[in-house]
């Protein structure tokens, strides 16, 4: 079964494998612009550790311009619908394949039963999404580095990539996909029902949840934010010009400001956490919908009424 | 294979009151048959009378709504290791995957099945000059039947079944094909049971007959036996039904001017002695063709020249009268 997994989805192994080796082709070559740029604008020295932003204004400010659309935003709209579109690829064509081409018939009628066949399938599937969900979070950590040591990996548009969440995102839709490969049969209307739920469940959870996984803390605001107007809030995508945050200290996520001078916030130390909450709704999403689909197929009749 | 010995008693295949249905319609219902150990079965009947359904209950496919399927004395169940083994089985259209060699498939059926024979495989395919490196999708449709039946025959599986698997062919590759089927039939101590509408294909190779009509089985029983307990009466177009001998399964009255007479066909038993000719009857034997058409015309037109009392008596061709 294992050979005939790998000779079934070899294809999308290669396809996945290019897709890994672009991304990884562009984030050297921009990586590598954007940090010899961050030691050559003053950035990589002491002056962001020392003051926590302060005074190294004009810095950010160049590096910020060169980069700053790129890398936040740019690569964040495209980057957004990645995991789900490899989810649903993978995921669409893997049972409703066998009921286009009638190859279920020769599938399920060899000696091995169809649950275990599904099992095997999608566990070695699954496997090879993780690494791929690994590698490409680790290609992605790499090439925002610098960035990272200016906005600090709470900010949205950081936390997507880095950590856990792209893989969990990836299964999330790999798994919505093969369940509806199952109940639709047809590949193409399979990925679309499939992303459409992953899109929804990606952003609702985004912008409305996961600010609030954990109660967020309140402090008071910078003293230097008193006098200076461009302090930044850090919600959404990350502005221009960041530094000095109101909180006073790099990578911290604010939410907002309240009366008295006070700011609510989720700190930088809380990414991990929040990785792993996240990580764990989208991971229990596709579990439910792998076991979904594996019950259902053991239990329903063949596909002939 | 010689567990699965013809003198045990132990039919190949038996169904016990199968029924299987889909929402709220039977797609097949009340079906009991047997089929003997090294029997080459033909399954007939019209496009959608549950040849398909019935056969993916036996193959294990298919989860009975109710009664059972026993393949060689043991009872099917649907999705099951030992069930799937048991059967090997050429879907219609025999589906192979578009991208893979035949190599590839054989490597597939060689993983999936622990009793895979893959000289039988290879051998086979050699003989019909079919390359091991050819992928499917520019393989010909006979070409890509006969690895469908290469793969069902190396799986080494005592009961094969075959769906319909020449309706997508031309002649002359349904002919080689069904050529191939008998040669095998003939080596082997193999069960066959061939699914199909096309009567014809059926008739030179099958020695079990099992016709279906309407999820019901119509008749079932050895091709000879059947072919001896029917006759085909040509009698005037007058003849009251009940002046017929056996039981009248199927009539055509013929409104030709110069002799207006009714065909009927008819079937005699052990209680119902063999017709004898009386002036201005003709009496035939039934061809195998005759014998299946006039039970699938029987099942769809009711017979509106027999009188009531009559008809009501008429026994329903079952199974059980027919199964050895």
């Amino acid at each position: 079964m294992i050979w005939v997994t790998w000779r079934q989805h070899r294809g999308q192994a290669i396809a996945c494998l290019a897709v890994l080796a672009a991304l990884a082709v562009y984030a050297i070559i921009e990586g590598t612009s954007m940090r010899s740029a961050f030691s050559s604008d003053g950035l990589a020295g002491s002056c962001l550790a020392r003051t926590q932003g302060i005074g190294c204004e004009n810095g950010i400010g160049a590096f910020m311009d060169k980069f700053g659309t790129v890398v936040n935003i740019s690569f964040w709209s495209v980057a957004l619908i990645v995991p789900g579109l490899i989810g649903v690829l993978v995921g669409g064509s893997l049972i409703a394949r066998e009921s286009e081409y009638g190859t279920w018939r020769l599938a399920w009628s060899q000696s091995v039963p169809r649950a275990r066949w599904l099992a095997v399938k999608l566990g070695l599937v699954t496997g090879g999404l993780i690494v791929l969900g690994a590698a490409m979070t680790a290609v992605i950590t790499w090439y925002r580095a610098p960035m990272d040591r200016l906005t600090g990996r709470m900010q949205h548009n950081v936390f997507d990539f880095e950590g856990l969440v792209l893989t969990a995102y990836i299964l999330c839709a790999f798994g919505f996909a093969v369940l509806a490969g199952l109940l639709i049969r047809r590949s193409i209307p399979a990925m679309i029902a499939a992303f459409i739920p992953w899109l929804a469940i990606r952003l609702i959870v985004e912008f409305v949840f996961r600010d609030q996984f954990l109660a967020p803390l309140t402090t008071a605001m910078a003293a230097s934010c008193h006098t200076q107007a461009g302090c930044g809030s850090g919600i959404g995508v990350v502005p221009q010009s960041v530094l000095p945050q109101s909180t006073g200290r790099i990578g911290d996520l604010v939410l907002g400001s309240k009366p008295g001078n006070l700011v609510s916030y989720q700190p930088a130390d809380r990414f991990w956490p929040f990785q792993f909450i996240e990580a764990g709704i989208f991971v229990a999403l596709a579990a439910a919908a792998l076991g979904a689909t594996i019950l259902l197929l053991r239990r329903r009749a063949a596909w002939s009424a | 294979m010689t567990e699965h010995d013809a003198g045990s008693g132990v039919p190949a295949l038996r169904a016990e009151r199968l029924g299987r249905r889909y929402g709220k319609v039977w797609g097949l219902r009340d079906c009991t048959l047997e089929v003997p150990v090294g029997a080459v079965a033909a399954l007939v009947g019209p496009n959608g009378a549950g040849k398909t359904t019935l056969l993916e209950m036996i193959i294990g496919l298919l989860k009975p709504t109710e009664g059972q399927v026993s393949v060689f004395g043991e009872t099917s169940r649907a999705g099951t290791a030992g069930t799937l083994a048991r059967v090997g089985y050429v879907a219609q259209d025999h589906p192979l995957y578009r991208d893979f060699t035949v190599a590839d498939m054989f490597h597939l059926g060689h993983a999936m099945n622990p009793s895979w024979d893959q000289k039988l495989a290879v051998a086979r395919v050699d003989a019909l000059g079919i390359p091991l490196k050819r992928k499917v999708k520019s393989m010909s449709g006979g070409q890509q039947a006969q690895v469908s039946l290469t793969m069902a025959l190396a799986k080494r599986a005592p009961l094969l079944v075959l769906d319909e698997p020449v309706s997508s062919l031309d002649p002359v590759a349904r002919l080689e094909f069904m050529r191939d089927v008998m040669a095998s039939a003939a080596d082997t101590d193999l069960t066959f049971l061939i699914s199909s509408h096309v009567v014809s294909e059926l008739e030179r190779i099958c020695d079990w007959l099992i016709i279906l009509a309407n999820g019901h089985v119509q008749l079932a029983g050895p091709t000879d036996g059947l072919l001896a307990a029917h006759q085909l009466l040509t009698v005037p177009r007058d003849t009251p039904g009940a002046e017929l001998p056996g039981t009248a399964i199927h009539r055509t009255d013929s409104d030709s001017p110069s002799y207006r007479h009714s065909t009927v066909l008819v079937r005699t038993g052990a209680d119902q002695p063999a017709a004898r000719s009386r002036p201005g009857w003709q009496v035939d034997p039934v061809s195998f063709e005759q014998l299946v058409l006039g039970y699938l015309q029987h099942q769809s037109t009711p017979m509106t020249h027999d009188d009531p009392a009559q008809a009501a008596q008429r026994p329903r061709p079952s199974t059980k009268e027919f199964t050895r």
